[in-house]
C-alpha cells in the first residue's frame, strides 16, 4: 500500500472514528442535561449554558479531524 | 396582492414573451424563439393551475363538489403539464425553454419589488429633489453597464482559457463549466494564478463558491489590482463587515429616543440580552467592564458567519487566518486581564495552580507546564472550531450544489436542483451557535483569569442556606 492509498483510506475512516467518539460524547451530554432539566426545570438556563459549552468541546474533536482531512486532502491525488 | 395582481402579471408576461420570442427567433434561430414562447406558455399555464388549486382550497366555496372537481382538474392538469415540460426540454433548445419558464417568475418578482419600492417612504424623497433623482438614475445605469460588461468578460475569459492546459492533473474533475452564480468556482479560478505563474499552488485545495472578488479576478486575469484583491479578499470582506456593523450601530444610535422603535429597538434588545448574558456569567462586579469586548466579538463573528450565505459574498471566518486572529486577540486579552487583576505574582501563582500546602508546592513542576500548555491550547481550539464549522458548512453547501447540478446534467441545463436549501437553514443554525460558543468560551477563559475568591464565598453562602 503506497502513501496515497493509505491517505485515501485513512482520512475518511479517521473522520468517521472521530465522529463516532463525538457522537457518543454528545449523547452522554444531552442525556445528562435533559435529566438535569427534568429534575430541576427552574435551572434550565444555567444547565443549557453548560451543556452548550461542553457540547462544543466534544464536537471540536470531530472538527479537528475534519480540519486535518482538509489539510491532507490535496496530497491524496499527489 | 390578490388575483388582480396575477391578471396583471399574466398580461405583462404575454407582451414580454411575444417580444422576447420574436427577438430571439429573428436574431438567433426560429427554434429558440419557439422554445422561449412555449416555455413561457408552460409557465403561465402552471401559474394558472396553481391559482385554481389555491382558490379551490381556500376560496369561499371550499369543500363543495364543484370546488373539489376543480382541485382534481388542476392536479391532473399539473401532472400532464410536467410531462409536457419534459418533452419540451428534450426536443427544443433547453436554454430557450428555461428562459421562457423564468419569464413569468421574473415578472412577478419585479412587479412585487416595484410595489414595495413605490409604497415605501424612500421613493417620494428620492423623487422630490431633481438632482437626487438624476443621481439615482445615473447610479443604476452605471451599475447595469458595469455588470453587463463584467458578465461578458467572465464568459469570454471562460471560453478562451482551456482548463486542461494548465491543469493536467484532473481535467474532468470540475462540474461542467456551468455559468450562473450557483455554480461553485471551477478550475477557472486557477486561470489568474496560472497566467502569472507560480501562484497556482496558493489556489489549491477545495473550491468554494465564487464571490464578487473571484468574479472580478476572473474577468481581469491579467490586471494587477484584481490579483491584489483576490489575494486580500478575506481582509477586504472582514473590513467591509466591520464597516457594516459600525454603520448599523451609528444608524441605530443616531436619533436615540427614550422610547425606542424600529432599528434602535432591535439593537437595544440585542445589546441588552448580551449584557445580561455576560454579566450573568462574570458577575456584577467584573461583568460590565468586559461586555463591550465580548459583545462585539459575538456580533462581529455572527455577521461574518452569516455573510457567506449572501450570494456573491464570502464568510471570512471560513479562512483559518481570520479565526486565528480572533482567537489570538482573546488569548492576549485574557492573559493581560490575568496579569492586571492578579498582579505578576498572582498570575504566576495562578499558573502554578495556587500552591498553599507542601504537597501542592511539590507538584508545581508538574502543574506549571500543564497550565501553560492548557493556556496555549485555548486559542488553537477556539480558532480551529470556528474555522472547521464555518468552512465545513460552506463545503457542505458546495457539495450539494454540485450534486444538484449533476442530477440535471443529462439535460445540459444552465441550472441545477436546489438541493442545498435545507442545509442553508442548518448553516443559519451553526452560524449562530458557533458565534455563541466562541463568545461563551472567551467569557469562561476571562472568568478563569479573574480573582474568584468572592465567587466561592458566595457559592458557600448559597450552599449554607
Amino acid at each position: 500500500m503506497d502513501f496515497h492509498a493509505a491517505l485515501g483510506w485513512g482520512l475518511p475512516v479517521g473522520i468517521g472514528l472521530a465522529a463516532i467518539g463525538s457522537g457518543i460524547g454528545l449523547g452522554g451530554i444531552g442525556n445528562g442535561a435533559m435529566q438535569a432539566i427534568g429534575r430541576q426545570p427552574e435551572a434550565t438556563g444555567k444547565i443549557q449554558l453548560a451543556m452548550i459549552i461542553i457540547a462544543a468541546l466534544a464536537e471540536a474533536l470531530t472538527i479537528y479531524a475534519f480540519v486535518t482531512m482538509f489539510l491532507l486532502q490535496g496530497k491524496i491525488s499527489g | 396582492m390578490g388575483l388582480e395582481f396575477l391578471t396583471r402579471v399574466r398580461r405583462t408576461t404575454l407582451w414580454v414573451t411575444a417580444i422576447a420570442a420574436l427577438w430571439s427567433a429573428t436574431y438567433t434561430t426560429p427554434r429558440l424563439g419557439l422554445a422561449v414562447a412555449l416555455g413561457a406558455a408552460w409557465s403561465l399555464v402552471n401559474l394558472f393551475l396553481i391559482e385554481k388549486l389555491v382558490v379551490g382550497l381556500t376560496g369561499p366555496d371550499r369543500g363543495t363538489p364543484p370546488a373539489l372537481k376543480r382541485i382534481w382538474l388542476a392536479l391532473s392538469g399539473m401532472v400532464a403539464l410536467f410531462g409536457a415540460g419534459a418533452v419540451l426540454l428534450s426536443t427544443l433548445p433547453p436554454i430557450g425553454a428555461m428562459a421562457g419558464f423564468m419569464l413569468p417568475l421574473a415578472t412577478i418578482v419585479l412587479k412585487a419589488a416595484s410595489l414595495l419600492v413605490l409604497g415605501s417612504r424612500l421613493w417620494p424623497r428620492v423623487l422630490r429633489a431633481g438632482p437626487r433623482a438624476l443621481g439615482v438614475a445615473l447610479v443604476i445605469a452605471v451599475a447595469l453597464w458595469a455588470g453587463a460588461s463584467l458578465v461578458t468578460r467572465v464568459i469570454a475569459n471562460q471560453g478562451t482559457t482551456p482548463p486542461a492546459a494548465h491543469e493536467p492533473r484532473a481535467p474532468g474533475a470540475q462540474p461542467q463549466a456551468a455559468p450562473g452564480h450557483d455554480a461553485p468556482a471551477g478550475t477557472e479560478t486557477h486561470a489568474p494564478g496560472a497566467a502569472e505563474g507560480g501562484h497556482a499552488a496558493a489556489d489549491e485545495g477545495p473550491q468554494k463558491f465564487a464571490n464578487v472578488i473571484t468574479v472580478l479576478s476572473r474577468a481581469f486575469p491579467q490586471a494587477e489590482w484584481a490579483h491584489f484583491l483576490h489575494q486580500y479578499e478575506v481582509v477586504i470582506f472582514s473590513l467591509f463587515i466591520a464597516f457594516l456593523v459600525c454603520l448599523v450601530a451609528w444608524l441605530a444610535s443616531r436619533r436615540a429616543k427614550l422610547i425606542p422603535s424600529g432599528l434602535q429597538n432591535a439593537v437595544e434588545a440585542l445589546v441588552e440580552s448580551l449584557n445580561d448574558f455576560i454579566v450573568g456569567i462574570l458577575g456584577p462586579k467584573f461583568g460590565p467592564r468586559y461586555v463591550p469586548f465580548l459583545g462585539t466579538l459575538f456580533i462581529y463573528i455572527l455577521a461574518m458567519n452569516l455573510f457567506g450565505l449572501i450570494p456573491f459574498m464570502d464568510s471570512p471566518t471560513s479562512n483559518l487566518n481570520v479565526t486565528v486572529g480572533l482567537a489570538l486577540v482573546v488569548f492576549v486579552y485574557s492573559q493581560y486581564t490575568g496579569i492586571r487583576e492578579l498582579g505578576v505574582v498572582g498570575y504566576l501563582d495562578h499558573l502554578a495552580g495556587n500552591p498553599r500546602t507542601p504537597l501542592s508546592w511539590g507538584l508545581v513542576p508538574l502543574m506549571l507546564p500543564i497550565h501553560v500548555m492548557g493556556e496555549l491550547a485555548k486559542p488553537i481550539s477556539l480558532s480551529c472550531r470556528l474555522f472547521g464549522n464555518i468552512f465545513g458548512e460552506d463545503m457542505l453547501l458546495v457539495a450539494f450544489v454540485t450534486l444538484g447540478i449533476t442530477t440535471l446534467s443529462f439535460a445540459n441545463l444552465p441550472i441545477g436542483l436546489p438541493l442545498q436549501l435545507p442545509f442553508m437553514f442548518l448553516a443559519l443554525l451553526t452560524s449562530t451557535l458557533q458565534a455563541l460558543v466562541f463568545t461563551v468560551l472567551s467569557t469562561i477563559y476571562l472568568l478563569l483569569m479573574l480573582p474568584h475568591d468572592d465567587h466561592e464565598h458566595e457559592g458557600e453562602g448559597q450552599h449554607a442556606h
